[in-house]
């Protein structure tokens, strides 16, 4: 149903060899931790009515900058599979499945260096948006959708080792039923597409600790640069993509006693590619912190790289 | 290989003929189609409407052929419907004919 020019056809599978290539290599090690996996900032474009789409994420986070003796380095590995499905043709649910491997290394206090770590399901977010403003013209649109979930506690909370209970950050899931809520605009025409979302999750209590509420604003810009003329029919399209992070994290409650070296505010900004299809998306980003007033000792972020995937079934 | 070659020659005349069993074929101007990801929705939708042959978007012009079973037909109303299904509006129906005409 789809009609390409062959010329553009053997240029897309260059351009889709060279995109896995950098994605692959995106993925070469290295990592950093807090709680549950980062969720992606997602858009306001439609889930066709009845219909299923699946989102697939690699990621690899580090952080290292301690500025305690600690030493403190936390490196977290993990992948995200999200599931979205169209209830009706403005209202969509997704769920959000992360599997995460977490590792902490640091000097204990006679001078020794120790790892601790942990891997396996984390906690698993559930939520619905409303496609509430849509604004259709041929080759634009703009859409306003309100969304709302909750973070379950799907993951373990009272991982152990030789050495007794992990720490809070480091447990694969928080322990409590965490609700959050937003909004995300997007407007997307033929040459470009601008998303932006808001969002507040409440953190509530479990195990008596409390993680800090987390407020964020995202921003993503994306810029077709192939093909650069639009031929017939539905060509591959492949976007730079620049996105921003702004994130705000309160401060962790231990029983019932703030924790002055937790949370902040940290500013990511990500450089990516995205080469998209009508069936398929594949997609890579490097997340870099830009600004980070961080409370206390709390851990700076290096790096995040993410690789992912979108099928349309 | 004389009914390799048979077989191959009916093929090709079968494939080249088939379009002219093809029924009525429609132009639907669709209003949000901006990414290819967003394409497959609205051809999946209006695949299976009952009597549709084949479905092919045009990105650029925002452009969707319906062309239908012979002796089948589409109306706006479920064209309407199924673009709707997809998370799309849909700006214009047309016989392709009149399209073609400027009609």
């Amino acid at each position: 149903m789809t009609l390409h020019p062959s010329g553009a056809g053997r240029d897309g599978a260059r351009l889709v060899a060279l995109f896995v290539a950098i994605a692959a290599l995106s993925l070469l090690p290295e990592p950093r931790s807090a709680r549950a996996a980062p969720q992606t900032f997602n858009s306001a474009l439609p889930v066709a009515d009845g219909e299923f789409v699946l989102r697939g994420q690699f990621f690899h986070r580090k952080a290292s900058s301690d500025p305690s003796p600690a030493d403190r380095k936390v490196e977290v590995l993990g992948g995200i599979a999200v599931l979205g499905y169209g209830v009706t043709h403005d209202f969509a649910v997704f769920g959000v499945l992360p599997y995460l491997d977490k590792k902490l290394g640091m000097r204990t206090p006679g001078g020794t260096r120790t790892t601790r770590g942990t891997s396996g399901i984390g906690d698993m977010r559930f939520f619905a948006r409303y496609t509430a403003l849509q604004r259709d013209a041929p080759g634009r649109t703009f859409r306003i959708a309100p969304f709302a979930g909750v973070e379950t506690p799907t993951g373990e909370d009272d991982e152990r080792d030789n050495r007794g209970r992990l720490p809070p950050a480091l447990q694969l899931g928080s322990g409590s039923w965490d609700p959050f809520a937003g909004v995300v605009l997007t407007y997307q025409s033929l040459d470009f597409e601008i998303d932006t979302s808001a969002s507040y999750q409440f953190n509530t209590e479990a195990n008596d600790f409390d993680f800090g509420d987390e407020a964020r604003f995202d921003a993503s810009l994306q810029l077709r640069l192939w093909p650069r003329t639009l031929g017939p029919g539905v060509p591959g399209f492949l976007y730079a993509v620049f996105e921003g992070n702004l994130v705000h994290r309160g401060k962790n409650d231990a029983s019932g006693v703030r924790d002055r070296s937790s949370g902040g505010t940290t500013l990511f900004l990500a450089p990516g590619l995205q080469f998209v299809t009508r069936r398929w998306v594949l997609e890579a980003i490097v997340q870099l912190p830009a600004f980070q007033n961080l409370h206390g000792t709390a851990l700076e972020d290096d790096l995040t790289v993410r690789a992912g995937f979108r099928v349309n079934f | 290989m004389g009914r390799w070659l048979t077989l191959g020659i009916f093929a090709l005349a079968l494939a080249w003929a088939l379009p002219a069993f093809a029924g009525e074929s429609y132009k639907l101007q669709v209003g949000g189609l901006s990414c290819p990801f967003c394409a497959y929705g609205i051809e999946k939708k209006l695949s299976s409407l009952e009597g549709v042959v084949a479905v092919d978007v045009d990105l650029a012009s925002g452009a969707v052929l319906v062309t239908m079973k012979d002796h089948a037909s589409l109306d706006e109303a479920t064209a309407t419907r199924a673009v709707q299904a997809a998370g799309f509006t849909l700006k214009r129906f047309e016989p392709a004919d009149d399209a073609a005409s400027g009609g």
